[in-house]
C-alpha cells in the first residue's frame, strides 16, 4: 500500500464519518417525531407512520440507496448522490430509532404525566420538562447501539458511488491483488468511530449518575 | 491471487431488473445528447484490468478507451464511477446514457440493453492439475469432478462441454460450486476436483503463476463477448459508439491497450457481439 491508498483511505474515513454523522444527526429526531405520533395515537396519521415503519425497516439498505437514486428522477426527483446516501441512512435510522424512542415512551410511568397534569402543566411543557429528559436517558443505549450499526450500514451508500471507508479499501485490494491490508485500515477506522460514539454515550451515563446523586 | 475474471456478471441482475420494471426509462438520445452538450457514463472501480482505480484515479483498458472516445465524441462525457451493483440499474432507469464497463454479452440482458460492437472476447477453457495423466483431452473430462463459481456465467456454459462430451458417450461429472475460484484453485491442487472451468485469461494467468501445479486444456465453449450496453433501441448514439470502437480496431490503437492489458490480442471479434449464454 502506497501513501496515495492510504489517502484515498482518509478521504473514505472523512466519508463514513459526514454520511453517518449527518444521517444520525437526521434520522434521530425525526423518529422521536414519528414515535410521538404513534404514542399520542394522532388518528390516521399513526397508521400510516406504523406502515412506513415497518416497510422501511424490511427494505435492505443497498435497495433502498438504488431506488433513492435511480428510481426517484423517474418520478421528477433528482438527489445528488451525497445527499441521496445520507437520505437512504436516514430514513433507516428514522424508522429503527422511532421504534426505540417507541419503547421508551411506552414504558414510561403515566402516573408521572397524571401529576404533571394536576399541575396543570400544559401538554407541550409535559412533554418537554417531564418526559424527554426521561426518556432519552432511558433510550441511550439503544440509541446508540443503533447508531454503531447504522455506521456499519453504511457502506452500502458505495453502490452510487459515494467512496467511504469499506469501498476505498475494495479498490485498493482490487488494484494491489493484495485485499487484506487495506481492509485491516478500514476495520482500524471502524473501530475507532464506533468506539467514539460509545466513549460518548459512557460519558453522558456518568454525567446523568453523577447528576442523580449529586 | 487469480488475476481477475470475467464471472461475477451473473450475480445482482435481480436488483438491476427490479428497478427496470419500476422506472420507465428515459436515456438521452443522440440528437438529445447534443442539444444538452453532454453524454453521461458509468464506469467501474475494482474490475481490474478493464477499469480499476489507482490511487484515486481511474484506469483500465475500458478507461483508456473512454478517454480516446472522449476526444472523438464531439460532445463532452460526464462520467460517474460506481460499484457494479449500481451500473445496470443505472442504465436501464436512464440516469447513465451508456455504461463503459466490461459486461457479459448475454441472452438475458438483450432483452433490455442494446451492447456496443465488443470490447474483447472471452472462451472457457478448463485448467487440470500439472501432468495429470487421466485428462488427455476434453473426452477424458467425462464423469471428473470439476469446479466453477456459483452463479457464474461459466456455470451456465456448462451445458455446452455436457454437448461435447455427450457427442463421445459421456457426461458431465459431479459440479462443485464455489464462492470465489481462488477457493477452486485450491482444492484442485488439493485433488478434490479434477479440472476447473473459467476463462482463458484468468486460466492463463494462474497456469503461469503456479506453472508446477496447474495447466490449461482447451476450449469447453462457444466464445463470448465483453461489450458496452446502453439502453434497448439508444439506435444512433450506438451507431456512433460503434464507429468510434471499430475505428479503433482499424487503426490498431485498440489491439495496442489489448497487448498493453491483456497481453494478447483479439483481432478476429464479430463486428456485433452475440450471446452464446
Amino acid at each position: 500500500m502506497g501513501n496515495g491508498d492510504y489517502l484515498a483511505l482518509a478521504a473514505g474515513a472523512a466519508n463514513t464519518i459526514a454520511v453517518s454523522v449527518l444521517a444520525i444527526a437526521i434520522g434521530t429526531p425525526l423518529g422521536l417525531g414519528l414515535a410521538l405520533i404513534r404514542w399520542g395515537q394522532i388518528r390516521g396519521l399513526d397508521s400510516v407512520v406504523a406502515a412506513l415503519v415497518s416497510l422501511l425497516r424490511a427494505t435492505p439498505a443497498v435497495t433502498l440507496v438504488l431506488l433513492v437514486y435511480f428510481a426517484l428522477p423517474t418520478i421528477g426527483l433528482e438527489l445528488p448522490r451525497f445527499a441521496a446516501g445520507v437520505a437512504t441512512l436516514a430514513l433507516g435510522s428514522m424508522a429503527y430509532n422511532c421504534e426505540i424512542w417507541r419503547a421508551a415512551l411506552l414504558a414510561f410511568p403515566p402516573d408521572q404525566l397524571d401529576a404533571a397534569r394536576a399541575f396543570g402543566m400544559t401538554r407541550g411543557l409535559r412533554l418537554r420538562l417531564v418526559v424527554l429528559p426521561q426518556i432519552a436517558r432511558a433510550a441511550l443505549p439503544a440509541l446508540v447501539n443503533e447508531m454503531t450499526l447504522l455506521i456499519k450500514v453504511s457502506p452500502a451508500v458505495a453502490v452510487i458511488g459515494v467512496i467511504e471507508a469499506t469501498r476505498a479499501a475494495v479498490r485498493i485490494g482490487a488494484a494491489t491483488y493484495n485485499p487484506i491490508p487495506p481492509f485491516l485500515v478500514a476495520l482500524a477506522i471502524y473501530i475507532v468511530v464506533v468506539g467514539a460514539f460509545v466513549a460518548t454515550q459512557r460519558m453522558l451515563e456518568r454525567r446523568h449518575r453523577a447528576g442523580l446523586f449529586a | 491471487m487469480t488475476a481477475f475474471s470475467l464471472t461475477r456478471r451473473g450475480v445482482l441482475l435481480g436488483s438491476a431488473a427490479a428497478l427496470t420494471m419500476t422506472a420507465a426509462a428515459k436515456a438521452a438520445t443522440l440528437a438529445e445528447i447534443k442539444k444538452r452538450g453532454y453524454m453521461t457514463v458509468a464506469t467501474e472501480d475494482d474490475f481490474r484490468p478493464f477499469e480499476f482505480t489507482k490511487d484515486g484515479k481511474p484506469t483500465g483498458y475500458d478507461q483508456e478507451l473512454l478517454e480516446m472516445f472522449k476526444t472523438k465524441a464531439g460532445f463532452e462525457i460526464r462520467q460517474d464511477i460506481i460499484p457494479w451493483t449500481g451500473i445496470l440499474p443505472g442504465v436501464t432507469t436512464g440516469k447513465y446514457d451508456a455504461a463503459v464497463t466490461a459486461v457479459l454479452v448475454t441472452q438475458e440482458r438483450m432483452k433490455t440493453l442494446d451492447f456496443c460492437s465488443p470490447v474483447v472476447e472471452s472462451v472457457d477453457y478448463y485448467l487440470k492439475r500439472k501432468g495429470d495423466k487421466k485428462i488427455q483431452g476434453i473426452k477424458d473430462l467425462s464423469g471428473l469432478p470439476l469446479g466453477v463459481e456459483a452463479g457464474s456465467a461459466m456455470l451456465k456454459m456448462l451445458p455446452q462441454l455436457d454437448d461435447m462430451l455427450k457427442a463421445t458417450g459421456g457426461s458431465l461429472g459431479k459440479i462443485v460450486s464455489y464462492q470465489g475460484y481462488p477457493e477452486a484453485y485450491q482444492d484442485l491442487a488439493l485433488g478434490r476436483i479434477d479440472y476447473v472451468v473459467n476463462v482463458w485469461l484468468s486460466l492463463q494467468t494462474i497456469a503461469k503463476e503456479k506453472p508446477d501445479t496447474f495447466e490449461v486444456g482447451e476450449a469447453v465453449s462457444k466464445p463470448t463477448y465483453i461489450a458496452w450496453p446502453l439502453l434497448k433501441g439508444n439506435t444512433e448514439l450506438l451507431a456512433l459508439m460503434n464507429e468510434f470502437l471499430l475505428g479503433a480496431r482499424k487503426d490498431g490503437s485498440m489491439y495496442a491497450l489489448q497487448k498493453k492489458y491483456f497481453d494478447t490480442t483479439y483481432e478476429h471479434m464479430p463486428e456485433a457481439p452475440t450471446a452464446n449464454v
